[in-house]
């Protein structure tokens, strides 16, 4: 059902998102609702955090009800992204869209030529909305030819996890972990272990076959994924990772698996984050968003340290990690009034000490750097000092057009083509280049059909 | 003799434990701690039972709720599909009229458009008429089945014509005849519709959740993916709410199965 769901969502999304120009002409505030209109009574949200966030987010909700009398927000879960942007699409169909959406990344483009949002930048010039505290990397990400389409709401980005027991093990040093591919080859080849019949019980680095890692290798190799700046100056025409950068990072890859040093854990996240637990691998790449699960399902058995993302040996000075998560949108479709109101809402959600305390109950970090002085803030960084990592991370990458991220019309689909490169290279059903440019052939054709449905 | 019995026993169980295992493993999996589940080679048994997991479903997602939410909507539609599907199987059996045959082949040229295709046709309709976040929103769309009625006209033929001649000469109409003497011969083949029809609209998911904007409204399978967390998955918590949720369609299933069984080889042998 879900792998249905990925492609009737890249189908509809060429079929339906057809009509209307796209938002975000010179003047953009005049796209607001004038200053005076009254908030809506109540609104509603679409979001797609379950459980532990789930509540978090809720709990902002509460907040923001309680901190005022005129406007009343009601969250409903729709399942996960996928799931919440398909049912959006039928709901634009029909007209029952809600005021505000909460999306993920690689919806963005989506959102833009749907036609149906209003960008968040036209709130902002009308009220002079001042975002210069806010995280430049994470802001960047979301703006397309400058303007912000959506506010950010849930930032993580991806780093390094190591098992600090089993450096100290092998001798290496648990304070300084590799950055670079031959650096973490190296390592991983020291951490691999095997038992006496010669099979492998720990392997040194297993990385989950997981498109958003090659477009953060990538980046840290300070490379287009897409032509027109990523898709940011002007819409994307086509995909362009099929070069030595995009060969070094698979062959690098492939000589691991090959060597027996990284570990396969095949197409799956959950997969490769519970081997990183059970020892099974010593280092891994994740999101930053899931250091908190780890932390509590290791319990103390072992020391988890937390480092850079890989780059290649040459370290590229343009290179550095792009953010991922979910923003949220405010719906064209709804009265003016509701308009407004979500954007009272969106206001609070931004506010440090909302901020402070979403990180801490989630472990996304803020979008607003005055957050890390409030308390919650500090209580969780002492708590989790790892995390600290992935603030350094995105602070010291310079913002460019590589850091910022690629925009596809079809970027869900895009990812999963990229697993699908990634899995024939290891499995040894191509070679490298090979995959790389059936891949971006397939690609190209895809976001051609694409743009053509969307003039 | 006994050899072979022993055998064929032996074989059964293997088989047996093959076809259990998911069943199996997610029960072991729901009482494990997360910390047990994550160590290497992953164990089979848990050493320290615990059903933390359960308490965290419960708390987590209103599942009490989403049970009889998901049991009151498939029980409508597989009474409303049992209703039209031996109303129209009946018509399509034993009564003759003009354009029988290719109203027939109109009704099954329904199965070949998937559902899928017709989702927002039909979340437009509901929306509508006003249905959102209704049992009868959830249920009415489902109510009628291609599927069902062409298994129960292909039971309704097999049923002697010479029942149906008698019948008339004692005066009965033709819905006297369905209820007195069909249904009661096509009980195993009803039953087999039934449990197909439960199952199907228990399982749903993208439907319940299309339509349903409250937490009250939603049901079981929409609840589970409540507890797939965007970034950790917890085995034991998902586990937990798949045990929990798939206790009352195995209750059916083992209170069915003689149906079933009997309703899938019913006709197998005369082809």
């Amino acid at each position: 059902m879900r792998k249905f769901l990925g492609i009737a969502l890249a189908l509809t999304m060429v079929a339906s998102a057809c009509g209307g120009s796209a938002p975000g002409g010179s003047d953009s505030a005049a796209l607001a609702p004038s200053k005076d209109v009254t908030p809506a009574a109540t609104i509603t949200w679409w979001h797609a955090m379950s459980g532990v966030n789930g509540d978090a987010l809720n709990k902002i909700v509460a907040g923001f009800n309680s901190s005022q009398s005129k406007i009343k927000v009601e969250t409903v879960f729709q399942g996960n992204y996928d799931d919440l942007l398909a049912k959006l699409n039928t709901a634009i169909a029909s007209n029952a869209a809600p005021a505000l959406v909460q999306v993920y990344d690689i919806g963005q483009r989506y959102m833009y030529d749907s036609a149906q949002v209003v960008p968040m930048q036209a709130f902002i010039d009308r009220d002079k909305f001042d975002t210069k505290d806010f995280e430049p990397a994470v802001i960047n990400y979301y703006k397309y030819q400058d303007k912000l389409q959506s506010m950010p709401f849930n930032a993580s980005t991806p780093m390094l996890y190591y098992n600090k027991d089993a450096f100290k093990e092998v001798g290496l040093d648990p304070a300084k972990p590799p950055v670079t591919f031959t650096e973490i080859a190296d390592a991983a080849k020291k951490l691999t272990k095997k038992d006496a019949s010669g099979t492998t019980v720990r392997f040194g680095f297993g990385p989950s076959i997981y498109g958003w890692l090659f477009e953060q290798l990538m980046a840290t190799s300070g490379q287009l994924y897409a032509d027109n700046g990523n898709g940011r100056d002007n819409r994307a025409t086509k995909v362009v990772y099929n070069n030595a950068a995009g060969k070094a990072i698979l062959d690098w890859w492939k000589a691991g698996v090959d060597g027996g040093y990284f570990f396969n854990p095949g197409i799956d996240n959950d997969g490769a984050a519970n081997a990183f637990n059970a020892q099974k691998t010593a280092m891994y790449i994740e999101s930053t968003a899931r250091l908190r699960g780890h932390i509590t399902t290791v319990a103390g058995k072992f020391d988890i340290g937390t480092g850079l993302y890989p780059r290649p040996d040459s370290k590229p000075k343009e290179g550095g990690n792009i953010i991922g998560g979910a923003s949220l949108y405010i719906m064209k479709s709804r009265p003016p009034a509701e308009q407004q109101a979500a954007w009272e809402f969106v206001k609070y959600a931004m506010t440090p000490a909302v901020q402070g305390q979403w990180q801490s109950d989630t472990g996304y970090y803020p979008i607003v750097k005055a957050a890390y002085d409030t308390g919650p803030s500090k209580e969780w960084s002492t708590k989790y000092p790892q995390f600290l990592t992935a603030i350094t991370a995105i602070r010291d990458s310079p913002q460019n057009r590589m850091t910022n991220g690629a925009v596809i019309g079809v970027m869900p689909q895009a990812r999963m083509r990229v697993n699908k490169m990634i899995e024939s290279v290891l499995l040894g059903q191509a070679t490298s280049q090979a995959a790389l440019d059936a891949a971006v052939t397939e690609m190209n054709a895809a976001i051609d059909k694409y743009n053509k449905a969307n003039p | 003799m006994s050899v072979r019995l022993v055998l064929t026993y032996a074989l059964l169980v293997v088989g047996s434990i093959i076809v259990a295992f998911p069943l199996l493993i997610a029960l072991s999996y729901s009482l494990m701690s997360e910390s047990e589940i994550a160590t290497f080679p992953p164990p089979l048994l848990t050493t320290r039972p615990t059903l933390n997991n359960y308490a965290d479903v419960l708390d987590t997602i209103p599942i009490g709720r989403y049970l009889l939410n998901s049991f009151i909507v498939s029980t409508a539609v597989v009474a409303g599909q049992l209703i039209t599907a031996s109303l129209a199987a009946y018509a399509f059996s034993f009564l003759v009229f003009r354009g029988r045959q290719a109203l027939f082949f109109v009704f099954l040229s329904t199965l070949m458009i998937p559902w899928e295709a017709t989702i927002i046709p039909n979340y437009m309709t509901i929306r509508t008429i006003g249905w959102l976040d209704t049992y009868q929103g959830l249920a009415v769309p489902f109510m009628a089945t291609a599927f069902g009625t062409f298994l129960l006209r292909q039971a309704f033929l097999q049923i002697p014509r010479e029942l149906w001649d008698a019948a008339r000469i004692d005066g009965a109409s033709s819905f006297r005849f369905l209820v007195s003497t069909v249904i009661p011969l096509s009980r195993p083949i009803l039953g087999t519709v039934a449990i197909y029809g439960f199952l199907s609209t228990y399982n749903q998911y993208f439907w319940p959740l299309l339509i349903t904007n409250q937490t009250l409204m939603r049901t079981t399978q929409v609840g589970i993916a409540q507890l797939r967390f965007e970034e950790t998955l917890r085995f034991g918590l998902v586990m937990a709410g798949v045990v929990m949720v798939a206790v009352p369609t195995l209750a059916l299933l083992v209170l069915g199965q003689r149906q079933l069984v009997r309703g899938l080889t019913a006709g197998a042998v005369k082809g």
